[in-house]
């Protein structure tokens, strides 16, 4: 099984806070909330089953 | 065994693709589907106060520990929950930090570690999972 590369640079492009819903093969972000909580009431209301992620975080600079 | 590709992410130009992996959180009836980081330098679990708090966790009210990182020193709250990646599903006790930035979930030696064999293939932008087998 492979799981394809998922981008998030192409996904977050154009929402810089808040958090997005993604559709389950990760290519399409279907919903955005200010907070997880209303993007996730968001994706309620369309009967989505969604991937929830923050935008508007920079990781170039991260040391784990 | 899972083959994973490496996900671009945003910041500067030709940053490194992180390996991330697409999962489910799962606290009794509450559950939150999104990606963690696969961190071989992270002790343990970690998942920001945001997600904690959407799981339905009062980690407010659970006792701090303090803890520290290459960033710094951090107060860590612990809670165990579930995880389901791909197909697998299995106990997970997780770190909840505040301010936790810019990954609110990473996953590391105290957990995925243990539970599959990880090989990062950097060069390939890709890594692979094998679950352990329990039977």
């Amino acid at each position: 099984m492979k799981q394809k590369k998922i981008d998030f640079v192409k996904l977050l492009k154009g929402f810089k806070s808040g958090w997005v819903g993604i559709s389950t093969d990760h290519k399409k972000v279907l919903v955005h909330g200010e907070t997880l909580k209303e993007a996730k009431l968001k994706a309620e209301e369309k009967k989505l089953d969604l991937f929830f992620f923050p935008a508007g975080e920079r990781y170039d600079n991260f040391v784990g | 065994m899972i083959t994973v590709e490496y996900s671009p992410m945003p910041g500067l130009k030709n940053s490194l693709p992180q390996p991330m992996l697409p999962l489910k959180f799962i606290n009794g009836t509450k559950e939150v589907s999104t990606y963690a980081l696969v961190d071989s330098e992270a002790a343990g679990a970690v998942i920001s106060t945001v997600i904690a708090e959407d799981l339905g966790i009062d980690w407010q009210k659970i006792p701090g520990v303090g803890g520290f990182s290459v960033g710094g020193n951090f107060i860590s709250h612990a809670a165990k929950i579930k995880v389901r990646i791909f197909d697998e599903e299995f106990g997970l006790n997780v770190n909840i930090i505040e301010g936790v930035a810019p990954y609110k979930a990473i996953l590391g030696q105290r957990d995925l570690f243990q539970r599959a064999k990880i090989i990062f293939e950097g060069y390939k932008k890709v890594f692979h999972i094998e679950f352990r087998n329990y039977n």
